[in-house]
């Protein structure tokens, strides 16, 4: 469980965390959504006490992440950029950070074995992917086998490949009844890991909902028509009192009637159809409108 | 308090899983030796050739330990790369997630830079000591001469202090340029040049190198000197003052 409480924090002038308030609950993955530069990584920090709050709190089960004894083997965390030293090798970057924790050297190994790192733990990290420092980071995170899982950005530098390997992960770790807290700023891959997203911007929060939910308000879905004369039937379209976009390919876009009540409507005024589709804007133009109202037309 | 034993294994592993450190910390031992017997062997001629540019006030003893104060600069580098590591990559943020008690993660950093350089010094100080009075020959002293064992545990000691001097200040430097290019010419020469000018011997004898270095001197040296004691506890204050300034910009400061 994860609380943020009026959590607020500026630096100079700029108010990169504004006042947030959430809960996470364990055993679902809570994705973190929102453009570059939203606060996501300040949050993530305060959370994990390497960034004070100036207001507000954040605390894991109760406490701040300061007063955790072992810390590691309450919360897993994995941040953008704090990578190990380019000189370790990836076996001892883990023993270093599980003998911190006391935790057993055998862990190691099982870690490295979790996250597919077997065969190069005696390599330096300095030679690794960006995929593989990612799944490294991930083996840190998860040495203390903690209940709570703090991930900023964990799908970087992950090839399609991982990235579904990574969601797969991320799944069976909350179905373990782990709380799981993943930023990212790629809507459409949360929206398929996810069960409930948090979205913020510039500081504020945005939406706290379910990914459901999120789907259900914003992903609106709408009737795409082809025909010769889509002027004309545009006109009877808002006759008849539906809403009917002429789009940029010539096409009719329609919303707020199924295909069904076009075609009948197409049927009664003689119009022939070329093409009739039903279609669902992206969750990505939803999140677009959502955390940049003044551009509606983004691409 | 195990929090800070556990951080310390920590810190000890990083160091001896780390290229940069090792090789730093390895170049202490022949660079110590070798300069001490290349001193040894080239003095040893000129007082058998009654050379003129033997100092008037050569003492064999002291003499054997001039290879660990080129060495010391091993030291420092050692002492600065095991800090400054953390900040190069940022594995900072990892280590304070591991150890979120900033200050405990500041001991455990400062007491493997301070007790690997007092475990090291002690058979640098000594090999390179017999090395010096070896090449000496027929002009070397023993290591049992008057004020050498007394000289050599201050040795240790100054090897001690420098290198945690040098660790604290790499924290408030946060990178490895700032305390190197400071460090190293002042160990090197920069004091030295202060203390030949009048005006600025007074002070210079105060400066970090000058007075720790009187705890290596085998003899009570001239009245404008400090003493041994004297000078170990100047030392004692800037390694303090490091030490002191460190922790509380680690405090501070986000990770």
């Amino acid at each position: 469980m994860i609380e943020v409480q009026d959590l607020t924090r500026q630096f100079g002038r700029t108010v990169a965390v504004d006042k947030l308030t959430f809960a996470i609950r364990p055993g679902q993955v809570t994705a973190f959504l929102g453009p570059n530069g939203a606060g996501k990584s300040t949050t993530m920090r305060i959370l994990l006490g390497l960034a004070r709050a100036d207001n507000g709190f954040a605390r894991i089960d109760g406490l701040a992440y300061s007063q955790l004894r072992q810390p590691l083997t309450h919360v897993g965390a994995m941040l953008e950029g704090f990578g190990p030293n380019r000189g370790l090798k990836a076996f001892n970057h883990l023993l270093w950070v599980a003998q911190t924790n006391r935790i057993e050297r055998h862990r190691v190994m099982e870690v490295l074995e979790l996250v597919g790192l077997a065969g190069v733990g005696h390599r330096r990290v300095g030679e690794f992917s960006l995929g593989m420092g990612q799944r490294l980071g991930l083996a840190v995170a998860l040495l203390g086998d903690p209940a709570v899982l703090v991930l900023d950005e964990p799908s970087n530098g992950l090839d399609p490949e991982g990235i579904r390997w990574l969601r797969q992960f991320l799944r069976r770790l909350a179905a373990d009844g782990r709380t799981v807290f993943v930023s990212s700023h790629l809507v459409a891959e949360m929206a398929v890991t996810a069960d409930h997203l948090i979205v913020i911007n510039q500081g504020r929060l945005l939406a706290d909902t379910s990914t459901a939910e999120f789907i259900k308000r914003n992903a609106r879905t709408f009737v795409r028509v082809r025909t010769q004369e889509p002027e004309r039937f545009r006109r009877q379209l808002s006759a008849a009192g539906i809403v009917a976009v002429l789009a940029q390919d010539g096409s009719i876009e329609v919303s707020g009637a199924s295909a069904a009540e076009v075609n009948r409507l197409a049927a009664a005024n003689h119009i022939l159809l070329d093409e009739l589709s039903t279609e669902s804007a992206s969750l990505e133009e939803a999140f677009l409108r959502l955390t940049n109202p003044t551009n509606e037309s983004a691409p | 308090m195990r929090t800070v034993v556990a951080a310390s294994r920590a810190e000890f592993t990083k160091l001896r899983s780390m290229r940069s450190t090792l090789v730093a910390l390895s170049l202490f031992f022949p660079i110590s030796i070798g300069i001490g017997a290349l001193e040894g062997w080239s003095v040893r001629g000129a007082i058998a050739s009654h050379s003129p540019m033997l100092r008037s006030d050569f003492s064999a003893a002291q003499a054997g330990f001039d290879g660990v104060l080129y060495g010391q600069l091993a030291l420092i580098v050692f002492s600065v790369l095991l800090v400054t590591s953390e900040y190069g990559s940022r594995m900072i943020g990892l280590s304070l997630l591991a150890i979120p008690g900033r200050g405990h993660f500041y001991a455990a950093k400062m007491i493997v830079v301070g007790l690997t350089a007092a475990v090291v010094s002690i058979p640098a100080i000594v090999l390179a000591y017999t090395a010096t009075e070896f090449a000496l020959g027929p002009y070397g002293s023993s290591p049992f001469a008057s004020g050498v064992p007394h000289a050599m545990l201050g040795a240790v000691g100054y090897m001690t202090l420098m290198s945690v001097f040098a660790a604290g200040i790499a924290v408030m430097a946060r990178n490895p340029i700032v305390p190197l290019a400071t460090l190293l010419p002042l160990v090197l020469a920069g004091s030295q040049i202060l203390s030949v000018i009048g005006a600025t011997a007074a002070i210079a004898r105060f400066l970090p190198d000058q007075a720790g270095m009187r705890m290596l001197a085998v003899s009570v040296g001239s009245s404008d000197q400090l003493s041994s004691v004297a000078g170990f506890a100047v030392m004692l204050a800037w390694a303090a003052a490091a030490l002191i300034a460190g922790h509380v910009l680690l405090r501070r400061r986000d990770a």
